[in-house]
């Protein structure tokens, strides 16, 4: 962290390029923090706090600290609830010792992972307090992560000393009276979990066989006709300990959109991970695509789009006789038969013979 | 009010009267015709004006259907009534009912056509 410039050839922005293209990062600041690391976190979209600050927490500190209050002990609660991100909760706080990081609240493919408590505070702990600090209570970041839009994963942490073997091992407890004793940290699981998650070990999806027909055959036409019953069927797969296995889950939809969504319908998985539903398409005729998007958090974005003709009904689907519109047949059928009727009647009429004496 | 409705049943009955003694039969027997065709004219807008114009072609065709057989059933009665022999030189009873048969071949062919 307190390299002036990277070594070598590296720079700011082939890391980028490194991460454009895919690849995952895991940083570690410390409170000797210079520029090349700076650069990197702002164009990922967080900061870090000025050089030599720390994360200060008054009342979670640890027994250990050495009366700056510097050695902060988090509290269990402030870690995500991801079990994907974060490993499994345990009750066990995390030891952290380092910089403090703010989000851009604009970028909506970043999180917080680890934050601060409402009491914690980053600044420099050898200087007095004169302006607002830059990073206070749970707005500061202890370890941040980002997603991009082509999966790739970027972890950022201000405190390389919670990756040391001396955190992983001390027995903590919170500096104030009557606090409860923990034999070690969470520091060994919870950073082993997070480095798979950020190598792409865990929670890495995929999709195949995308399938639609109409409900009840199995071939795929060309088009479909407006108001058909369609049934859609997609595969997804996660991948766990290495080996692709089906992938359970409530929260995966199926848009049919022609621009905006006309159909939105959750999709149910069986225990092959396949995903199917069978819905009625809308009473409009256009290019439709189906489209399914699932984001979740600690989950690859997961983004199938298939497009569709929908044509409008031919002039034979129609029905051929209106069933409201009977009594105007009868009507005039009644109208040709009482013609003929008369007719027949009046031609053969003879006036009686009293009428014209 | 009791002189005024006693005076509109005795116009009522008065010319029923005339109209049983005086009509010949066979002009009786066009305005049972007409009735007819009123009746069916009249049910078909009712439905028309409770269910909406959905199909508003076939209501068309319908409507049009009685109206044009009103129209040519009034024509064939001022025709054939001999009080009006004076204004009809040269068109016999038989020619007008040949028309009268004519325009109703033409009539129902453009109602079923527009029946749908």
């Amino acid at each position: 962290p307190a390299a002036n410039e990277f070594g070598g050839s590296i720079e700011v922005s082939g890391i980028t390029n490194f991460i454009d293209n895919g690849g995952n990062v895991l940083v570690a600041g410390s409170p000797s923090l210079d520029d090349p690391l700076r650069n990197l976190a702002s164009e990922c979209g967080l900061e870090f706090d000025e050089e030599n600050t720390n994360v200060i927490d008054h009342v979670n500190f640890d027994h250990a600290d050495t009366g700056r209050h510097t050695r902060v002990l988090v509290p269990s609660s402030n870690i995500v609830k991801s079990p994907l991100i974060a490993g499994a909760a345990s009750k066990k706080p995390l030891l952290y010792k380092g910089i403090g990081m703010v989000l851009d609240p604009d970028n909506s493919l970043i999180s917080s992972i680890v934050t601060g408590s409402s009491t914690t505070y980053s600044h420099d702990a050898s200087e007095s307090i004169t302006e607002y600090p830059h990073a206070v209570g749970k707005s500061t970041v202890l370890v941040a992560a980002l997603q991009g839009f082509n999966n790739a994963r970027v972890v950022f942490t201000g405190s390389l000393d919670m990756f040391s073997d001396e955190f992983f091992s001390s027995p903590v407890q919170r500096g104030v009276a009557g606090s409860p004793r923990f034999d070690t940290a969470a520091n060994a699981e919870f950073v082993t979990a997070v480095s798979q998650w950020v190598f792409k070990e865990r929670g890495v999806l995929r999709y195949s066989d995308v399938q639609h027909h109409p409900a009840g055959t199995k071939e795929s036409p060309g088009h479909y006709t407006v108001s058909d019953n369609v049934e859609y069927s997609i595969r997804i797969e996660e991948l766990v300990d290495g080996q692709w296995k089906p992938f359970r889950s409530d929260g995966v939809q199926l848009e049919f959109q022609c621009i905006d969504p006309y159909v939105r319908t959750p999709l149910k998985g069986n225990k092959d991970g396949v995903f199917s539903t069978t819905f009625k398409l809308p009473d409009h005729y256009g290019v439709f695509k189906f489209l399914v998007d699932f984001r979740s958090l600690g989950y690859t974005f997961l983004v199938s789009t298939s497009p569709v003709t929908v044509n409008p009904l031919t002039h034979l689907m129609y029905e051929r006789f209106i069933l409201c519109a009977y009594p105007y047949y009868a009507s005039c059928f009644s109208m040709m038969v009482g013609l003929v009727i008369f007719s027949v009647v009046y031609l053969f009429h003879r006036e009686p013979k009293s009428k014209s004496e | 009010e009791m002189a005024s409705v006693q005076s509109l049943t005795g116009v009522v009955t008065r010319f029923w009267d005339e109209y049983s003694v005086k009509t010949p039969q066979r002009l009786q027997l066009i305005d049972c015709y007409l009735a007819y065709i009123v009746l069916t004219g009249v049910i078909q807008f009712l439905y028309c004006c409770l269910v909406g114009t959905f199909p508003f072609n076939s209501f068309l065709s319908g409507f049009i259907s009685c109206i044009g057989s009103f129209v040519l059933a009034v024509c064939l009665r001022v025709q054939s009534n001999p009080a009006n022999k004076d204004q009809f030189k040269g068109i016999t009873s038989q020619r007008a009912f040949g028309d009268f048969i004519f325009a109703h071949c033409v009539l129902h062919l453009v109602a079923m056509n527009f029946l749908g």
